[in-house]
């Protein structure tokens, strides 16, 4: 496969104002939401969906029409939300996509939302999105006024109506049942599960969270065909991925390709790693995964071949590393993420999280002891599975990937000299 | 500067249209807490305890279920903030391509450490997590309009313009004074500001996309981490008082 970028969702994103309603119009918008509703039933929509092979791309990558086949057929009402709490370290592209091309997240989102049957989609967006808030702000009251958002829409008597939602700043409000109990005007706090969101979710009714690129690739899967979609990417791994590169390359940005290309053919697409420097790791799926080494940079970057090199794709952050990399402070800047954004809820990630920290901190400052090096394996080894979301689970694998990588780099930081007698 | 609690009444009563109307997008009312909340902070600069007692008597929620709440969120500030706040992303792709040096600059320039605010209360520093912006390192929110690829010279030309009132971000609103930090958990003795002493020269080419100046941010660390470490999200309560004058402003708005 070659290394091509090929825009699908990110289409006309800096050539046209895709947030002028007439503008995304004029590409096509809304055609398949009118198509939707007038000639479609959910089912063919699910059906679509299923075909397409279309994956959460949020971070979980489990499959969209499996997530929806779930809700239960009782007499509660049905939710669908969006979740665009973007805040997985090194993740940027829900935040473009939001403030690039409203129209098209929304569009995505009501056809989510007719797929399951809702009458009430919600979207949640991260609260330091505020430009990107006024912004879909704006497009929900156009769309509104074009008779897309409302009550019998296009004269065929479905009513559906669209809120919007602001976080205020919390990285767990993007773990499905934290951003439930924020969106309930709650502490972002996990639930247990189960019950799963899809039988007891928002006001304990049946209930779909699904992130903005996963519900804004409905669109075009639409438009152009499940079969289509299906045609490209990796065997359980189909369509298109919009890739937050970062870090060391010459031009950090999103990066929308087929599932499949491999690591090195995206270093090369975001302009290979800076002049004269090469590239030592990736963590390809944002704070939450593991660093993959050289033995690993021709691998496919689709959900199989990354978790088969001991990583996960995840929300598709890839964050390129350079030889200069001090990867005992990126240790370090990585777990204190999580130990400031764990809930608190659960003692291992609590606890776990903040220790960690604090010792991390004395190697970066050079302090560190030769027994810390074992004891940190064994501290993060035992905070994972022990918690009621991913979140604990997510402190291990990028501290584990560098510490069996580049020991040397913290034994270098092992305190030299005591002062005992 | 006003008086902020004789001004409250006035300004829920002005409010009150607003939150009804957020309530009713929602099924259950309480779904309503953080725009509510967000609607308040955006008038008075923090969330105030007189507005969290009114979100609670509006959503029919104790006082302390509100701040416990309320207190769960980074973006809420139950103390009063400077004019600007300034929050610095240090995460890691940010903190790999310069993040750090940039960090160093704002403390160095301004003389105040993270969670702290200028003793003029002009300005509120704080180094946050990743702001999904790593394509343009280093990256800040400015009262949360974006700031993208900072250099010391876009930093200098910021806090100049912010000095003399004249940069393009409107700022927070000024009920009330602010502290030397808006963390609850406030302790004179640890927000004693100062420069960061272990600051890399940013103009030093050696320094330049690399980790540096790791000596002054473990130097702040500390210092934030000694008080608040065993305390994390749920820290002490704000004391809730007059419960009754509030209750009956909303009551006798609801009657009419």
């Amino acid at each position: 496969m070659a290394a091509v970028v090929t825009p699908v969702l990110t289409a006309g994103i800096g050539e046209a104002d895709l947030r002028d309603i007439a503008v995304y119009r004029g590409r096509g918008g809304y055609k398949q939401w009118e198509r939707a509703v007038r000639d479609l039933k959910p089912a063919d929509i699910q059906a679509a969906c299923d075909a397409s092979g279309l994956r959460g791309r949020g971070g979980a990558g489990f499959p969209t029409g499996k997530k929806w086949s779930f809700l239960p057929n009782n007499d509660k009402p049905r939710y669908l939300v969006c979740n665009c709490d973007e805040a997985e370290p090194g993740t940027f592209k829900d935040h473009m996509l939001l403030e690039e091309t409203p129209h098209l997240v929304l569009e995505g989102i009501l056809l989510g939302a007719y797929a399951i049957g809702s009458h009430h989609a919600f979207i949640y967006i991260r609260g330091e999105f505020k430009a990107g808030y006024a912004i879909f702000m704006a497009a929900l009251a156009e769309a509104r006024k074009a008779g897309f958002v409302g009550k019998d829409l296009f004269g065929t008597g479905y009513d559906l109506e669209v809120t919007v939602h602001r976080g205020a700043g919390a990285y767990i409000c993007g773990e499905e049942t934290g951003l439930l109990n924020s969106l309930e005007g709650k502490r972002g706090e996990p639930r247990l599960k189960p019950p799963f969101p899809a039988v007891e979710g928002l006001y304990g009714a049946p209930t779909v969270v699904n992130n903005v690129e996963t519900l804004a690739y409905l669109v075009p899967i639409l438009e152009k065909g499940a079969a289509w979609f299906a045609s490209v990417g990796t065997e359980k791994s189909k369509g298109y991925k919009i890739v937050s590169i970062s870090g060391h390359v010459n031009k950090p940005g999103n990066y929308e390709v087929a599932l499949g290309t491999t690591v090195n053919e995206l270093i090369q697409i975001a302009g290979g790693m800076r002049e004269g420097r090469k590239l030592v790791a990736v963590q390809p799926g944002g704070g939450s995964s593991a660093c993959i080494f050289e033995e690993h940079f021709d691998c496919p970057y689709d959900y199989e071949h990354i978790a088969k090199a001991g990583s996960m794709l995840g929300s598709g952050a890839f964050l390129a590393f350079d030889e200069t990399t001090d990867f005992v402070a990126a240790a370090h800047n990585m777990v204190r993420f999580f130990a400031h954004e764990s809930c608190g809820q659960c003692t291992p990630c609590r606890e776990g999280g903040h220790w960690l920290e604090i010792v991390l901190r004395r190697f970066v400052e050079g302090r560190g002891l030769m027994s810390d090096l074992d004891m940190m394996r064994r501290v993060s080894s035992t905070i994972t599975g022990l918690n009621l979301c991913a979140l604990g689970d997510s402190i291990e694998p990028f501290l584990k990937s560098v510490l069996n990588r580049f020991p040397a780099q913290f034994e270098a930081r092992v305190l030299k000299e005591t002062t005992h007698v | 500067m006003s008086d902020r609690r004789a001004d409250f009444p006035a300004l829920l009563a002005e409010l009150k249209p607003e939150c009804d109307a957020l309530i009713a997008q929602y099924e259950q009312p309480r779904s309503a807490l953080l725009p509510i909340i967000h609607l308040f902070q955006s008038r008075e600069g923090y969330t105030s305890p007189e507005a969290m007692r009114a979100a609670a008597a509006m959503l029919d929620l104790t006082p302390a279920v509100v701040e416990s709440t309320v207190s769960f969120y980074t973006l809420f500030f139950r103390r009063p903030v400077g004019k600007y706040v300034l929050q610095v992303c240090r995460g890691l792709s940010c903190s790999i391509s310069g993040a750090n040096d940039i960090m160093a600059y704002f403390r160095e320039k301004l003389g105040i450490g993270h969670l702290q605010t200028t003793q003029d209360g002009l300005f509120s520093y704080e180094e946050v997590e990743c702001l999904a912006a790593c394509d343009k390192p280093a990256c800040m929110q400015v009262n949360l309009e974006f700031v993208y690829s900072l250099t010391p010279a876009i930093v200098d030309e910021m806090i100049a313009a912010m000095r003399a009132g004249t940069y393009a971000t409107a700022p927070m609103a000024q009920t009330d004074a602010p502290g030397k930090t808006w963390q609850v958990d406030q302790n004179d003795e640890v927000s004693t500001g100062g420069k960061s002493k272990g600051a890399r020269d940013v103009s030093d080419p050696d320094n330049a996309g690399g980790l540096g100046d790791k000596a002054g941010v473990i130097m702040l660390d500390r210092i934030v981490d000694r008080d608040f470490a065993f305390r994390g999200r749920t820290s002490e309560r704000v004391v809730l008082e007059e419960p009754a004058q509030i209750k009956e402003l909303v009551n006798e708005d609801a009657h009419h």
